[in-house]
């Protein structure tokens, strides 16, 4: 777990996206600023000495948002950030769930456009490759892409709400039936209708645009498209999916959104889209875009999958006995100085000793101290050489890792 | 492989004679009854408790499910409601013994005593009202509650109404109507698109 999530820090700082670490624990106002009522109803909360009430974060974007308008509000924009620690929701449900998860997620905050849109997303891609993940999808939509056909029904508006309340949740029924109270039929209606089939490749755009009729909504189809040609360009193009029905929180998303699906979990892995509201409620408007990887769900991925990512090996085991201490000492701190993962001992052994210790930590070489100026270094697999401990580290540093 | 979960009880019989006539696989209730699980011809079909479908679809052991609306809005979850199957229509109601004084929402107390094996769906309704309501969890014979003084009413499933008149209950409000649906993972209606859809299509056609 540690290894992959190292892993997808280290590609998303590749990216120029700079690690921060935001509280666990926010005040329950700051919070509130970002979330909908439904998250917030999740949080658990608490008051402090005074009576302030205090909630756990039950996700990381807001915070970070808090600290782009605050403690960072003098960096020019746009800010790529990346972030990974616990988020806790309580939730009461027939499935107890665990409470505590742990996220990990990037944010490119003050760039609109597909080109930012783009990014994350591929980033995104690159981010399940780096977690070893295999076999995994990502689907792209745009939440204009539906406001726009809602907003042309010529429908009251409780009407809309309903349509808006049964598409996020996710219920076809109530829906059609909704539909078939209007009078409507238009090629717009129709698309509303198959709202869940709308998925594939560019294709699916084309058609797409042969039946929209207003500027919304075609305005989403050219994002889409931009976003799916720089993709392409990139030769992501093939793990990446259009589905037009991928609307969701209506009150948070505001433009292109994504979710990917790994292995046979029945819950994405990775969700993400842009967001343009969120930093004007903390007082510094800014479009932003961003995901979030929920890691359990990539650990219970990757617990099926044959192929588990191994711990990067050890460089070195230092051994030592008698007078080698000191020596075996200064050999580590060498040895790190260099890059290398070095391990020195912390009791003296026999050369028989060192080598079965050294065999118990699968480290690459092994070097034996036992004096000021004497060494023996053995390489797994090679044979043992007698050299002082100064030529050892220009051995192992010359390439012998 | 497509994943199918159907319901035991009221709705099984109306499920494999909809799995029949849509020729997605045919099967007979004892031979499903009996194994539980069958395989054939690409679909498997899972036989579990009405109550546990949404569980089988939401963590995705069932790629689609056939269930009643009613345990759809007693377990929430993040599954696909796709088709309205048409069978299997029955009521949500509120019932009190034939005797009590209690009649339609206006007439009921402060606080309110229900049993009921749908408590949140029942909870949902009563605040809907703004009725507070103490909600006793049984798990069958709802009816007897009231009849010996443990609730002042009860919210359940009615079909015909013949079980609730057999004890002398009689229906004092209506919470929701139920018929069967077809419900679907989300992550399996995405992932698995082209299969489902077809399956789904095949469901729905006979019906239109």
């Amino acid at each position: 777990m540690r290894a992959t999530q190292e892993a997808l820090l280290a590609e998303m700082r590749s990216w120029g996206y700079r690690y921060v670490v935001t509280p666990t624990v926010e005040s329950l106002a700051v919070l509130e600023r970002g979330l909908g009522v439904q998250q917030r109803r999740r949080l658990f909360k608490f008051a402090d000495g005074d009576g302030s009430l205090l909630a756990l974060v039950g996700e990381r974007t807001v915070p970070v948002a808090r600290l782009i308008a605050g403690k960072l509000r003098s960096q020019p924009l746009p800010i790529r950030l990346c972030y990974s620690g616990s988020v806790l929701v309580n939730e009461a449900g027939r499935f107890s769930r665990r409470r505590e998860s742990h996220q990990l997620g990037a944010e490119l905050v003050g760039a609109p456009g597909a080109v930012a849109d783009a990014e994350v997303i591929a980033l995104a891609v690159r981010c399940l490759d780096a977690a070893g993940l295999r076999d995994y999808q990502v689907d792209v939509g745009h939440q204009e892409f539906f406001a726009g056909l809602l907003a042309g029904l010529a429908v009251p508006t409780q009407t809309k709400v309903d349509i808006q309340e049964a598409l996020a949740g996710r219920d076809l029924v109530r829906l059609e039936t909704i539909l078939a109270d209007t009078s409507l039929r238009t090629a717009e209606h129709e698309l509303l209708l198959r709202f869940p089939a709308l998925r594939g490749g560019a294709e699916i755009l084309e058609a797409a645009s042969g039946l929209v009729q207003n500027e919304r909504s075609a305005r989403a189809l050219e994002d889409l498209r931009r976003v799916l040609s720089i993709l392409d360009g990139q030769g992501l193009g093939g793990s990446v999916q259009i589905d037009l029905g991928a609307s969701r929180d209506f009150d948070y998303y505001t433009g292109v959104v994504f979710e990917a699906y790994g292995g046979d979990l029945g819950r994405p892995v990775v969700q993400g889209g842009r967001y343009d509201h969120l930093l004007s409620g903390f007082g510094r408007p800014a479009p932003a875009t961003g995901f979030v990887v929920h890691m359990d769900l990539v650990g219970e991925t990757l617990q099926g999958s044959p192929a588990r990512r191994a711990l990067p090996s050890l460089s070195a085991a230092v051994a030592w006995s008698a007078d080698g201490l000191e020596s075996a000492l200064r050999l580590g701190s060498s040895l790190r100085l260099f890059g290398m993962r070095a391990v020195v001992d912390t009791q003296p052994r026999s050369l028989g000793a060192a080598r079965r210790w050294s065999a118990g930590l699968g480290a690459n070489h092994l070097i034996h101290v036992t004096g000021a100026a004497e060494a023996a270094w053995q390489p797994r697999a090679g044979r043992l050489r007698k050299l002082p401990p100064e030529q050892v580290v220009g051995r192992l540093a010359g390439g012998a890792r | 492989m497509i994943s199918l979960a159907i319901p035991t009880g009221a709705l099984l019989a109306g499920s494999l004679e909809l799995l029949g006539r849509s020729a997605v696989v045919t099967l007979g209730p004892e031979e499903i009854g009996r194994q539980l699980l069958v395989e054939r011809g690409g679909i498997r079909v899972i036989l579990v408790r009405p109550s546990d479908v949404p569980a089988y679809v939401d963590h995705g052991a069932a790629d689609l499910g056939i269930v009643g609306k009613d345990s759809l809005v007693e377990f929430p979850g993040s599954r696909y409601e796709l088709v309205d199957l048409g069978f299997g229509a029955c009521t949500m109601v509120v019932a009190t013994p034939e005797r009590s004084p209690l009649g339609g929402p206006s007439t009921w107390p402060p606080l309110l005593r229900v049993a009921t094996k749908y408590p949140h769906a029942t909870a949902t309704y009563m605040r809907s009202l703004g009725q507070t309501a103490e909600i006793v969890r049984l798990h069958g014979s709802v009816e007897l509650a009231p009849l010996v003084g443990l609730v002042d009413a009860i919210v359940d499933l009615s079909a015909t109404g013949t079980t609730l008149r057999e004890n002398r209950l009689r229906v004092v409000a209506e919470v929701f109507t139920s018929t069967a649906r077809l419900i679907a993972n989300q992550a399996a209606l995405k992932r698995r698109s082209p299969e489902l859809q077809a399956l789904v299509a095949r469901v729905r056609a006979p019906r239109a």
